[in-house]
């Protein structure tokens, strides 16, 4: 079955031939790409081939390539949005926006109205405070929504959610003088908002509910590629899941139906005592990959986040003298990890967020490369947001590539220039420019649902480097341009995850993955590269419309 | 949902410095309590098949009513399950990652009123003190490994000369002067004093206090205020390792769990049993001092008991 797309116009991310209007896909491959001048000469060689003139007033992008995402984004469409944004859910109905607390509390208040039984808990997601001008949610707004059952609102970050006072009394809180996790009012009175897992601890006992319990269902992986595609992309990764034997069989069986609009990249969660008993297990999950779901990769956590002060940072250390972080992995475990991982064969991708830690992680490479030489193993460091020029001129060395939190800068940027690391190293927090300076490969991403997945909203983070207060984050070194965001969201991560001679880019031979957008983000002006409305996707061949492109 | 409060206890320690050890130690000498133990690796834990009664998925029960569980990826799932469950275990163990802050995980029992946090135990080995005390990535979350510690036990002594373990000891001491510090051979030490004292307060009948520790006991039918009690046992530090009392002030009757140097007194709904034992190390004040100390108003307690054994 072939067939030639006509657009507007193609950016193709090959360097050969930048641009193109026309596109024939056979097999869910290219088959040949071009303008309409061509298409004669085509059909000559290939066959005669129908015109689907359907995008012929669409920009064509290589589909795009999320590195680092999880597959969770999927699983809070079972229950209630809350957020600042509009969203579209999977399914593609639109759920405005909430602009204020009031509204939340609104909207909440007419979900736990209208259901029948007003005692079961009530769970929302997606809300996000950074957009309410300081002014935070406590228990007074939760309880206008009930005190007759637990109400529970997940902050978009996941480190964070709010209860109302029926929680806090059901759990029995009595804090420490010292414990961080459980924010206070005025008086002292925890205020009904709750950090890192002790709240999601609370809300798992005054619950009873595994709140995380659908992870690896199959509804959950669909709720995901939807969302996913909805932005544009056509390759996600799940980083990291442990793949127990019993959720193989759901992945296959979801992943490999036509419908399913996505590939999926699944890393596998490394950490373990034995190392041996991961790479059995990793070589095999390969032998059951498609080309649709792949196991190609591990991926360690050495360090925890900045935000949360528990990465771990070289000197002088957090702005704001909280004490250093915590390693997940002790940097000698994390040294034999790497090195078994290594003389496997297997890429290792390391979650490194602070400076020290991103040392550590070079010097478990450096060693496992001394011992078994592997010229093109692409280990990559995955957020790696407070890396220095010293340490991108080593990994260019190593041939280690860098997957960088961009949205970050966006997020938490105010945080990080007054709290966390002060101005000059937030000035080169996430510094893409600078990796591609020293010839580090780079790739970007959003870390969902931590923080919003949609590519064309992270390039943006990296070219325009703003926070949500509208504090600029560094300058012309480290940001990326328009042209380098779009690769690093394609070719980027492709190259990242081994599968850069597959996709991410639109040329003969590859994979017929495409983006399918309402405008050119490279006509745009670069302020407005998020703005750009994405009508859907193609997989493989196969169009895949957004509800609203449809209409 | 049973109200029944649960204590906690979280073993920390870097790697190799005998956490594992321990809690099989604990496990096979649970006597009678059902404890849960939240584990990193069942693998290392090594438990002799016999012992194991049944095995599904990331638990294994044991014979002798205690159970094992793989924290996996998520001490806060696994710690959540074991709470929702019925019946509840009588005593929940948590072996820390070698890595983790374990006052952190402390921080569970501040949001759950069902959970009495009973002790941190910190393992120190004595022949990698200084390299861990010295590691220039790790030097840190040693020192706070060592400061949430409410007992210090040193391991590894076995192979330390004696002024090694000396030396360490001084300087823990010094660095802690009320946190008790001992030494554990080989993963043995006393359950009593690590996992407190049975629901009446009474050691059972045949129990013996072994590794050269004393024991004092009083039965009290006069009031005690609490406070009182509790200023007095805070003089006994780091001496004393653990007391439990069942006794009863103006405010009504108590209960008083005290673990190295952390205590904890919640209201007691029965009527009190008049039990106050206390657990110390040799060097503990002698009988005489103890008694005035913790009676210090007539009457004299109505009976008494004192032992020191090898
Ligand atoms: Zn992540």
């Amino acid at each position: 079955m072939s067939l030639i797309f006509a657009a507007k116009s193609i950016i193709t991310m090959n360097p050969s031939q930048a641009r193109a209007t026309h596109m024939a896909v056979r097999d869910g491959h290219i088959l040949a790409v071009g303008d309409a001048s061509h298409i004669a000469q085509w059909r000559q060689a290939w066959g005669d081939m129908p015109i689907d003139e359907s995008l012929s007033d669409k920009i064509l992008m290589p589909g795009f390539v999320e590195g680092h995402t999880h597959m969770m984004e999927g699983l809070f469409w079972n229950y209630d949005y809350v957020g600042y944004y509009d969203r579209e859910g999977p399914d593609g109905n639109v759920i405005a926006g909430l602009k204020s607390i009031d509204d939340v509390v609104a909207r909440l208040s007419q979900i736990n109205q209208q259901r029948d039984d007003k005692t079961q808990p009530l769970i929302a997601w997606g809300f996000d405070p950074i957009f309410f001008d300081g002014r935070r949610m406590n228990t007074a707004d939760l309880d206008k929504v009930s005190t007759d059952c637990p109400v529970i609102v997940l902050h978009a970050s996941l480190h964070i959610l709010n209860t109302n006072s029926l929680v806090i009394e059901q759990a029995g809180v009595t804090p420490g003088d010292n414990n961080e996790a459980v924010r206070r009012d005025e008086n002292g009175h925890p205020s009904g908002e709750f950090l890192g897992q002790l709240g999601m601890y609370m809300a798992m006992r005054t619950t009873g509910l595994d709140l995380l319990g659908a992870a690896g269902s199959a509804q959950t992986l669909i709720n995901f590629a939807n969302v996913a595609r909805q932005t544009g992309v056509t390759t996600a990764t799940d980083l990291a899941n442990p793949v127990p034997v019993e959720a193989v069989q759901t992945m296959r069986d979801t992943v490999s139906q036509d419908s399913f609009p996505m590939r999926l990249v699944v890393a596998f969660q490394g950490g373990g005592a034995d190392p041996q008993a991961g790479i059995a297990r990793i070589q095999e999950l390969q032998s059951q990959q498609t080309d649709k779901l792949r196991f190609s990769l591990v991926k360690f956590v050495a360090d925890g986040s900045i935000q949360g002060f528990s990465a771990r940072l070289k000197f002088p250390g957090y702005f704001n003298g909280a004490d250093n972080g915590l390693w997940y992995i002790e940097p000698d475990r994390l040294k034999a990890l790497i090195s078994a991982y290594h003389a496997a064969g297997i890429q290792i991708h390391i979650h490194t967020n602070g400076d020290e830690c991103t040392d550590v992680a070079l010097d478990a490479i450096e060693a496992a490369l001394r011992e078994n030489p592997w010229p093109d193993h692409r280990h990559t460091l995955q957020h790696c947001q407070m890396a220095n020029r010293a340490q991108f001129k080593r990994m260019a060395k190593l041939g280690v590539g860098v997957n960088l939190f961009s949205n970050h800068l966006y997020y938490w940027g105010d945080a990080h220039i007054n709290i966390t690391m002060g101005p000059e190293r937030a000035a080169r927090l996430d510094d893409a420019g600078g990796a591609l300076a020293e010839n580090v490969p780079v790739a970007i991403h959003s870390d969902a649902p931590v923080t919003a997945l949609a590519p064309l909203f992270t390039a943006w983070c990296a070219v325009n480097r703003v926070s949500s207060k509208g504090v600029k984050l560094g300058g012309e070194t480290e940001k990326l341009t328009v042209e380098q965001a779009l690769y690093a969201i394609t070719m980027g991560a492709a190259y990242s995850l081994h599968m850069d001679h597959e996709i991410g880019s639109l040329e003969v031979g590859k994979r017929a993955d495409v983006a399918i957008l309402e405008a050119d983000p490279l006509q745009v002006e670069a302020a407005h590269l998020k703005d750009i409305a994405v009508y859907g996707t193609i997989l493989g061949g196969k169009v895949h419309v957004n509800k609203r492109g449809a209409k | 949902m049973s109200n029944k409060v649960v204590p906690i206890t979280i073993i920390a320690g870097f790697l190799g410095t005998g956490k594992t050890s321990l809690l099989n130690h604990l496990l096979a000498h649970a006597e009678g309590r059902r404890l849960t133990a939240l584990v990193n690796d069942f693998g290392a834990l090594n438990i002799d098949s016999e012992l194991i009664a049944a095995q599904n998925g990331n638990q294994i029960s044991l014979a002798n009513g205690c159970v094992c569980c793989s924290i996996g990826d998520d001490l806060t799932l696994a710690l959540a399950q074991v709470m929702n469950q019925t019946p509840r275990p009588d005593h929940i163990l948590i072996e820390a990652s070698g890595v983790a802050d374990p006052a952190r995980i402390a921080g569970f029992a501040q949001v759950d009123r069902e959970l009495r946090l009973d002790g941190i135990i910190t393992l120190v080995d004595a022949l990698a003190h200084q390299r861990h005390a010295n590691d220039p990535h790790l030097a840190d979350n040693y020192q706070r490994q060592i400061a949430a510690g409410h007992f210090l036990l040193l391991s590894k002594t076995d192979l330390a000369s004696a002024a090694q373990t000396h030396s360490v000891s001084q300087q823990l001491a010094a660095q802690k002067p009320t946190t008790p510090i001992a030494i554990i051979e080989h993963g043995v030490f006393d359950a009593k004093v690590l996992l407190g004292l049975n629901e009446t307060g009474l050691l059972p009948a045949q129990a013996e206090i072994k590794h050269d520790l004393r024991q004092w006991s009083a039965h009290m039918t006069a009031p005690v205020p609490r406070l009182d009690l509790l200023n007095s046992l805070s003089t006994l530090a780091p001496h004393l390792l653990r007391a439990k009392a069942v006794l009863h002030d103006a405010e009504g009757a108590y209960v008083l769990h005290y673990a190295g140097g952390q205590s904890s007194v919640s209201p007691f709904d029965a009527s009190p049993s008049g039990h106050f034992v206390l657990i110390g190390k040799p060097d503990m004040p002698d009988d005489a001092s103890l008694e005035q100390l913790l009676t210090p108003q007539a009457p004299l307690p109505a009976h008494r008991q004192t032992e020191a054994r090898q």
